[in-house]
């Protein structure tokens, strides 16, 4: 690396700094594979419970959040037509996974209002594996992490 | 007969001393000792890649199966069949265990020494210690069973070869209802491709209690060196299933 100090390589970058941006186009391509492949192995259990051919649609406000190792989770109060409410358990990938999605700790607490998506279990709890959450201001967040832009030259 | 039972005594309690003042895997002694260069280095951050054949589960295929194997198997496969879940310990927080914690979807930080190899897994941080300082396995009367097993390494060639003994009997698997026991004896030969960015593991796996002759298999690692790939501590807390709604379902196999 030392020996190609001041070569200028294609597009005017120095040859360390193009194979720099082709390590890390080539890590964030790696990162979203596994966000796509391996959500479900990620996991430190067994998916069997959770039904992945429905989807629940939770409007709620946030309960708690728990941002950890080796799941986050949240706790959705759901009222109903009568008024009860119903505490719905959701569970989520690490904070890692979550970090390159765009999420942060502080991006729900208690109290928020918040439109919450859920894969269910199949014994009918209220409770299922996240897909993804609307908040307050409209904004959508999932597991995912965005797929990365081409490099500009 | 009394001085030959004196003189038994005390060769007895010498050797005690003498294996009590084995040093150990960081004793900088032991560490400084001249040994020949490692074939391989494999310190760093891996994680497993699952774009290889077979991927991160052992099986399918499996081998033959032993009748008491065969059922756990068959229950695994009817619950499965029934969108439930058989026997799942690992959500529950009993340990992984070799081999089934080398390829958790989680990265593993790696430490090489002269002496001694280090694992850990960045799934519940499980420890693997491989002794390097050409002890053999710790004697079967003494040695604690344990999910990672008793680890021994040496390098054959451009290999790391790691030999495992020693695991526990209980709540440890292979992979879905393929129970491992106490007579599981593993081998793998770690080796580096593509300019040391990969590792390969080869397994050659035996458990006459659980299946008939040999399984093996070929697993492939990815070097990661980015900081957002480095494990931090992970723990199965007490109140983690509590919050977490699959392991609780009623409807698990227990």
């Amino acid at each position: 690396m030392n020996g190609a100090k001041g070569f200028k390589g294609f597009w005017g970058f120095r040859v360390p700094e193009v194979q720099r941006v082709f390590m890390r186009l080539r890590l964030a391509w790696m990162v979203v594979a596994l966000a796509a492949v391996a959500a479900p192995v990620f996991a430190h259990h067994s998916a069997a419970g959770i039904d992945r051919s429905k989807s629940v649609t939770l409007v709620g406000t946030v309960k708690q959040f728990g941002w950890q190792n080796p799941h986050s989770w949240m706790e959705i109060d759901v009222p109903n037509e009568a008024g009860a409410v119903t505490t719905w358990k959701v569970e989520m990938t690490s904070p890692a996974f979550l970090i390159r999605a765009g999420w942060k700790a502080t991006t729900i607490k208690p109290g928020d209002k918040v439109t919450v998506k859920v894969f269910p279990l199949r014994d009918g709890d209220p409770g299922g594996l996240f897909q993804s959450v609307t908040l307050a201001d409209g904004s959508t967040l999932t597991e995912r992490a965005a797929a990365p832009r081409p490099a500009q030259p | 007969m009394k001085r030959t039972a004196a003189l038994a005594a005390a060769l007895a309690m010498t050797f005690t001393i003498v294996s009590a003042q084995d040093l150990g895997v960081l004793a900088p002694a032991n560490l400084a000792k001249a040994r020949s260069k490692p074939a391989i280095d494999i310190t760093g951050t891996w994680f497993i890649d699952l774009g290889f054949p077979g991927s991160w589960r052992f099986g399918p295929p499996y081998p033959k199966l032993t009748a008491e194997a065969q059922k756990h198997f068959d229950a695994s496969r009817k619950a499965q069949a029934e969108g439930k879940v058989y026997r799942d310990d690992i959500g529950q927080c009993w340990p992984a265990g070799v081999p089934m914690i080398m390829t958790r979807v989680w990265s593993i930080s790696m430490v090489q020494l002269p002496t001694v190899v280090y694992m850990i897994s960045g799934f519940m941080n499980s420890l693997r210690v491989i002794n390097m300082d050409g002890r053999p396995h710790t004697d079967p009367d003494l040695v604690v069973r344990t999910f990672n097993g008793d680890s021994i390494g040496r390098f054959d060639g451009d290999a790391l070869v790691i030999d495992t003994t020693g695991f526990i009997d209980h709540h440890h698997w292979i992979d879905n209802g393929i129970p491992a026991t106490d007579a599981l004896h593993i081998v793998e030969r770690v080796r580096l491709v593509d300019g040391g960015k990969k590792m390969q593991i080869e397994y050659t796996m035996t458990d006459p209690k659980s299946w008939e002759g040999e399984w093996k298999m070929t697993k492939q690692w990815n070097r990661v060196d980015s900081r957002d790939m480095e494990i931090a501590e992970v723990e199965c807390l007490p109140d983690l299933n509590s919050h977490i709604p699959s392991t609780q379902s009623k409807e698990n196999v227990r």
